[in-house]
């Protein structure tokens, strides 16, 4: 009986060895060009977030040879993706296509999120556009808050959702102007432009994409960006700044970075934060992000999280005054 | 004329066609499996697209989603699991016509009903995509608050012999809906919030797996009670009259014509889809059929007009999504999301400068969604014999091989999030036991499926309608197409029931 007993804690005792062992020439010679790099994308396949990580995967394919796949896991605003990578292996195989999602819905108490993660690089900005319908009768920023303040409440101000990137740079906003606008959340982008093209909505925040998709129904009213739009047909929509407001400043985009568990060894962080940098930096991904708007903003490791710190400082007032604050730690 | 011909050049080339082909028949499967949806089908292709040409790549996202629609109905109606959410109106009639034995009619003219429900919308979408698209927008939170009443009121129709019932279930399928986090302030909303906040389930029901569970497994416990108390006689196939007649499917023209115009419309509207869209067109027939004088079957008899009406409606929806997706750059439904996406990717804008600036584009799509239509009508047809042999597994074979499927769907929904996947599992397993018992006594399933479907789409819509109108909670009575919604919902409500007292007397 004790001999079993002591043979069996030996075999046990082996095989974790055993585990620790590969695990430990695994890390030696990462990446292992038998394995493939999983990007764990929290939205879903086809959405804006979706196709950043899709070019970038290939890039990141092309510079180094190893296979990058992309995964859409969705629910949750981007929880269930996001805790997904924070329940696997810290091994370095599987990154998080994180962002200004991230930070929201950590802060939300959805998921452990920015806390349990680690830095790899930042990407780039989609800036986000303030909208309403053409034939409404506001032609500028100024005019649309003289007439909010006029009749509090009355003018609603939608977003794409509440916990998402839109939610919180709708409710910035708000307060910025003293809150007279009704923000009004609707399940996805899709939904609030519908709403807004459909005069159910009066003022709408947009991506940019979606605003060019309807410029001909549109009159964009301000980019809640330091810079003028990269895209030509919204490249004359004024910044908050131009637009009269030039103390205002809220995190108007979504943001956009690779994230990996904490914990994840030095080597593999860095041989990923490299090959990112190398993927951004490709001809193609810079046009890539040229056709589409986006803003580039690349910080890698330390860097990246110095970077971070700002918009975490940024979200965590807007969402407090929001009553959407529920981080408990 | 000529932009029609360059949009015709840019699919007539030998790849298109191959990959279309391939499209379709991998579609038709993903499809048939339970748990595999159209949007995860389509979602799976489009690293595929993105290395073809734009109009063969999106050629080849349509072949896949209306063939993943189609699909749906062939285990819907041989074992009463809707291979995904579309196909769960289809399982009513088409379970019952395979219990008499015309399991081959029943998915044959389930084929010719889905090929109608694709030309048909296809139509709609090349003549009147502007206009319909037009009419979409004037539907806002309010407006789908009160068709999603309307949805709800359908419940009278699909409750059997006891609307009581019905109701109740209907109720605990709402019940079930508002589980899980609130849609405007992210709170949780479940029992034992305090274990169940770091769960898959702090985000809701997973839908497809509740309805795999629901339909799928509870038949698993009830054929295994069956096999207990002594053989399940089961009418042996008879695969001959495949198509239906012609002149049956003229007859059943006012249920065709309903459900096409049900789909494309249900479909053009954002936030909508496919699942609701069946219940309408359904419900429309079953009111058409009682009002023929006998000259179509009742439904919920096992009546092809059963499974003609949700199988035309929910590929009807398929060019209906469309409609919303090119003309305005919003998705219908979660599928045509994806393509929305495989199209940006490529460097497309849809919206309403497509049709100004890119017309041979659009005219090349509309072209591929013919093809794709044809496609799967094919490769349908070549199967409709085939699939019928299924039945004759014997039983002790085919309830595992069900019980199986029905798991690995679950499991399969959340796609690499393996942790969510044995949560879905196991609502799987007890929604299975949950149905087991329902049906074992006498309730209906379909409105708990109403009430999951219907719930959330009305609560989140009647409270953003509210907060737009600044609290107002009689913003309702002031839109003319709330008033119209709400009329028909007290109507389908208490007609049934003044119908039937009229008939005791």
């Amino acid at each position: 009986m004790k001999r079993s007993a002591i043979i069996l804690s030996l075999l046990i005792a082996l095989i974790v060895s055993g585990t620790f062992s590969a695990k430990a020439v695994a890390e030696a010679i990462y990446p292992d060009p038998e394995k493939n790099i999983t990007i764990v994308v929290p939205h879903a396949a086809g959405g804006g977030t979706d196709l950043i990580f899709r070019k970038l995967a290939e890039e990141m394919k092309k510079v180094s040879g190893v296979n990058f796949l992309v995964t859409n896991i969705t629910g949750a605003g981007s929880a269930t993706g996001t805790n997904e990578v924070i329940n696997n292996e810290a091994d370095g195989y599987m990154l998080l296509a994180a962002g200004t999602h991230t930070t929201a819905a950590t802060m939300q108490g959805l998921t452990d999120g920015y806390k349990k993660l680690d830095y790899i690089a930042a990407l780039n900005w989609d800036p986000f556009i303030v909208a309403v319908r053409k034939d409404k009768p506001w032609t500028s920023l100024q005019e649309l808050v003289a007439d909010a303040k006029s009749r509090p409440g009355k003018i609603s101000l939608g977003n794409a959702g509440m916990g998402g990137a839109t939610g919180v740079a709708s409710v910035g906003l708000n307060l910025a102007f003293g809150k007279v606008f009704n923000v009004v959340p609707f399940n996805g982008g899709a939904d609030l432009i519908a709403s807004v093209l459909g005069g159910h909505c009066d003022v709408g925040i947009f991506s940019q994409s979606e605003v060019v998709a309807n410029i001909n129904s549109f009159r964009p009213l301000v980019i809640l960006s330091e810079d003028h739009s990269p895209l030509a047909s919204l490249a004359s929509v004024p910044t908050l700044d131009e637009a009269g407001y030039p103390e205002i400043t809220v995190p108007g985009g979504s943001f956009r970075s690779l994230m990996v568990k904490k914990g994840t060894p030095e080597v593999a962080k860095k041989w990923l934060a490299d090959t990112a940098e190398k993927a951004f930096y490709s001809a193609s991904f810079q046009k890539f992000m040229k056709d589409n708007g986006l803003i580039p903003a690349f910080y890698k490791l330390e860097a990246f999280a110095e970077y971070d710190k700002g918009i975490i400082a940024d979200y965590e007032v807007i969402l407090k005054e929001a009553g959407l604050y529920k981080m408990t730690n | 004329m000529d932009t029609l011909l360059q949009g015709f050049m840019q699919i007539a080339n030998v790849s298109t066609i191959v990959w279309m082909a391939i499209g379709s028949i991998v579609g038709i499967i993903l499809g048939a499996l339970p748990g595999l949806t159209a949007t995860m089908g389509i979602a799976l292709m489009m690293p595929i697209s993105f290395r073809l040409p734009t109009a063969t790549g999106i050629g080849l996202l349509l072949a896949v989603y209306c063939g993943a629609v189609s699909g749906a109905s062939i285990p819907a109606i041989l074992i009463g699991i809707p291979g995904n959410p579309n196909a769960i109106v289809t399982v009513e009639d088409g379970l019952r016509m395979t219990k008499k034995g015309k399991a081959g009619q029943a998915i044959g003219g389930a084929v010719v009903a889905s090929f109608i429900g694709g030309i048909g919308s296809m139509l709609a979408l090349m003549l009147f995509s502007p206009l319909i698209a037009k009419f979409t927008l004037a539907f806002g939170p309010a407006e789908k608050a009160t068709l999603a009443l309307v949805g709800l009121a359908i419940i009278a129709s699909v409750s059997g012999d006891n609307i009581w019932k019905g109701l109740l279930m209907g109720a605990f399928g709402m019940c079930l809906a508002f589980l899980g986090t609130d849609p405007f302030s992210n709170q949780l909303r479940i029992p034992f919030s305090k274990y169940l906040a770091t769960t898959p389930l702090s985000k809701g029901l997973d839908l497809t797996s509740t309805l795999i569970g629901l339909f799928g497994v509870s038949e698993v416990f009830i054929g295994l009670k069956k096999s207990f108390v002594g053989g399940q006689h089961v009418e042996p196939v008879k695969i001959d009259h495949i198509f239906p007649p012609f002149k049956k499917i003229l007859s059943m023209w006012k249920i065709i014509l309903s459900s096409l115009g049900i789909g494309i419309l249900i479909g053009a509207i954002p936030g909508t889809g496919a699942s609701i869209a069946v219940f309408m067109a359904y419900n429309m027939a079953k009111n058409i059929a009682e009002h023929s004088n006998g000259k179509l079957e009742k439904l919920g008899t096992g009546a092809l007009e059963g499974v003609f009406a949700p199988e035309v409606a929910n590929n009807a929806v398929t060019g209906g999504a469309l409609i919303p997706t090119l003309a305005l750059g919003i998705p219908g439904d979660s599928s045509t999301a994806v393509l929305l996406g495989a199209l940006i990717i490529k460097g497309v804008t849809p919206g309403f400068q497509l049709f100004t600036t890119n017309m041979s584009l659009v005219y090349a799509i509309f072209i591929t969604l013919l093809i794709a239509n044809i496609f799967m009508a094919l490769f349908q047809l070549l199967g409709v014999r085939l699939y019928p042999k299924v039945l004759e597994v014997p039983q002790q074979i085919l309830l595992p091989l069900v019980l199986i499927l029905s798991f690995v769907g679950a499991y399969a929904v959340a796609g690499q999030a393996t942790a969510v996947g044995i949560y879905n599992l196991g609502i799987a397993l007890v929604m299975g036991l949950i149905g087991y018992f329902l049906k074992r006594d006498g309730y209906p399933i379909a409105p708990i499926v109403l009430g999951l479907i219907l719930g959330g789409m009305f609560e989140e819509n009647f409270r953003r309608a509210v907060k737009l109108a600044g609290g107002n909670y009689l913003t309702f009575f002031t839109k003319p197409i709330c008033l119209l919604f709400m009329a028909l919902a007290i109507l389908s409500i208490i007609l049934p029931i003044i119908a039937k007292k009229r008939g005791k007397r």
